[in-house]
């Protein structure tokens, strides 16, 4: 977090994490195919040629004054695939709030296992642990044939009963119910800490 | 000084109070002059733009700096992992028409400094050191910002609570 008096600035930094082909980028699309042009900045994405994201995405939100503040949310995502652990040890430098998005495919609970106890552990060399840190997850792509059931999802990966929201991102379903989540816990969380 | 506060839980905020932005503004504008440098970013570690001088704009800075933030740290796990202990200090990338200079601002913070080809690397190199040692001694003066604990309270949260609804239509 970034408080600039001059400015009457507050910048936070919300990091979407999840395995490889979660649909982290997808959130942050359709934020911003969604969104006012003047609400939000342009959408920068590093991907691969195949359309991998290489290093991360990344776009600025801003709601406009609050009692003469000016929030402003910084969205990242991070690179998903297991051999891009540092790149994601990077991004979650400074981060204020996770959105953990999950793929609810039967067949890759393992890797949303994986890289929620990636982030655990990326978390940890922050001295911050997933049951004090703001984090919601959302079970993306709930509209599949093999996508697993919820009850499953929940005994898995939601160990801290955390918000979890349901979604289809390509569709926009539940993602912006996931954004105002987050961002409600990390102003939550910040005004406990100071 | 710049308040780093390490907060309960671990995490960091910094709070700038507005004598130190002016001071800060004031340093980044003489090196912009003495540099004929187009840009100039301070940012902090995480990302986030602090200031900016020069022709800004035709360049969104805000992913400037997160772009920049990232090459930065990048680099560090590159020192790393070829067995420098220490981080790097600073890079360069040399364009046909721009160069970009980045370096280190003390632990927290970094600047970007975005220049013309025909400016020579050393001229910027000399000011932009300097422009760093005024910096750091801002960040270690002793004033301090207001109470951050008045910034967000109850009331922000449902107005933003509003707003995002408004916004998320």
């Amino acid at each position: 977090m970034f408080i600039n008096w001059a400015l009457q600035e507050i910048n936070l930094k919300i990091v979407y994490y999840g395995p490889g082909m979660s649909g982290k980028t997808t959130n942050l699309e359709y934020i911003h195919s969604k969104l006012d042009p003047s609400l939000t900045g342009e959408l920068v994405t590093l991907k691969t040629k195949e359309d991998r994201t290489i290093f991360f995405d990344f776009m600025q939100i801003e709601v406009g004054r609050i009692k003469g503040k000016k929030p402003k949310f910084n969205l990242y995502t991070v690179p998903g695939q297991v051999y891009y652990a540092s790149s994601r040890k990077i991004i979650l430098n400074g981060v204020d709030g996770v959105v953990f998005v999950a793929d609810s495919q039967k067949d890759r609970m393992e890797g949303n296992i994986e890289t929620l106890l990636d982030l655990e552990k990326n978390l940890q060399e922050m001295n911050q642990t997933l049951e004090n840190f703001p984090w919601v997850i959302q079970y993306n792509k709930r509209d599949l044939p093999n996508a697993e059931s919820l009850d499953v999802l929940q005994k898995r990966l939601n160990l801290f009963n955390v918000p979890y929201f349901e979604a289809v991102a390509i569709k926009g379903v539940g993602v912006f119910d996931t954004l105002k989540a987050i961002i409600n816990l990390v102003v939550q969380h910040v005004q406990k800490q100071i | 000084m710049v308040q780093v506060k390490k907060l309960k839980d671990g995490s960091r905020q910094i709070i700038l109070a507005p004598q130190q932005f002016d001071e800060i503004t004031k340093i980044l504008s003489e090196l912009a002059a003495k540099t004929k440098a187009s840009t100039i970013l301070l940012a902090d570690i995480s990302g986030q733009l602090i200031t900016q001088r020069g022709n800004t704009d035709d360049i969104n800075t805000a992913i400037l700096s997160a772009l920049a933030a990232s090459d930065f740290a990048a680099t560090s796990e590159m020192a790393k992992l070829v067995g420098e202990d220490a981080k790097f200090k600073l890079l360069f990338h040399e364009g046909e028409k721009r160069n970009v200079y980045l370096s280190n601002v003390g632990d927290n913070f970094f600047l970007v400094v975005v220049f013309d080809v025909s400016v020579t690397l050393g001229l910027v190199r000399i000011y932009t050191k300097k422009a760093i040692e005024n910096l750091i001694k801002v960040f270690e003066s002793s004033e301090t910002a207001d109470d951050s604990s008045k910034i967000i309270d109850d009331d922000f949260s449902s107005m933003l609570g509003d707003m995002l609804d408004e916004s998320f239509k």
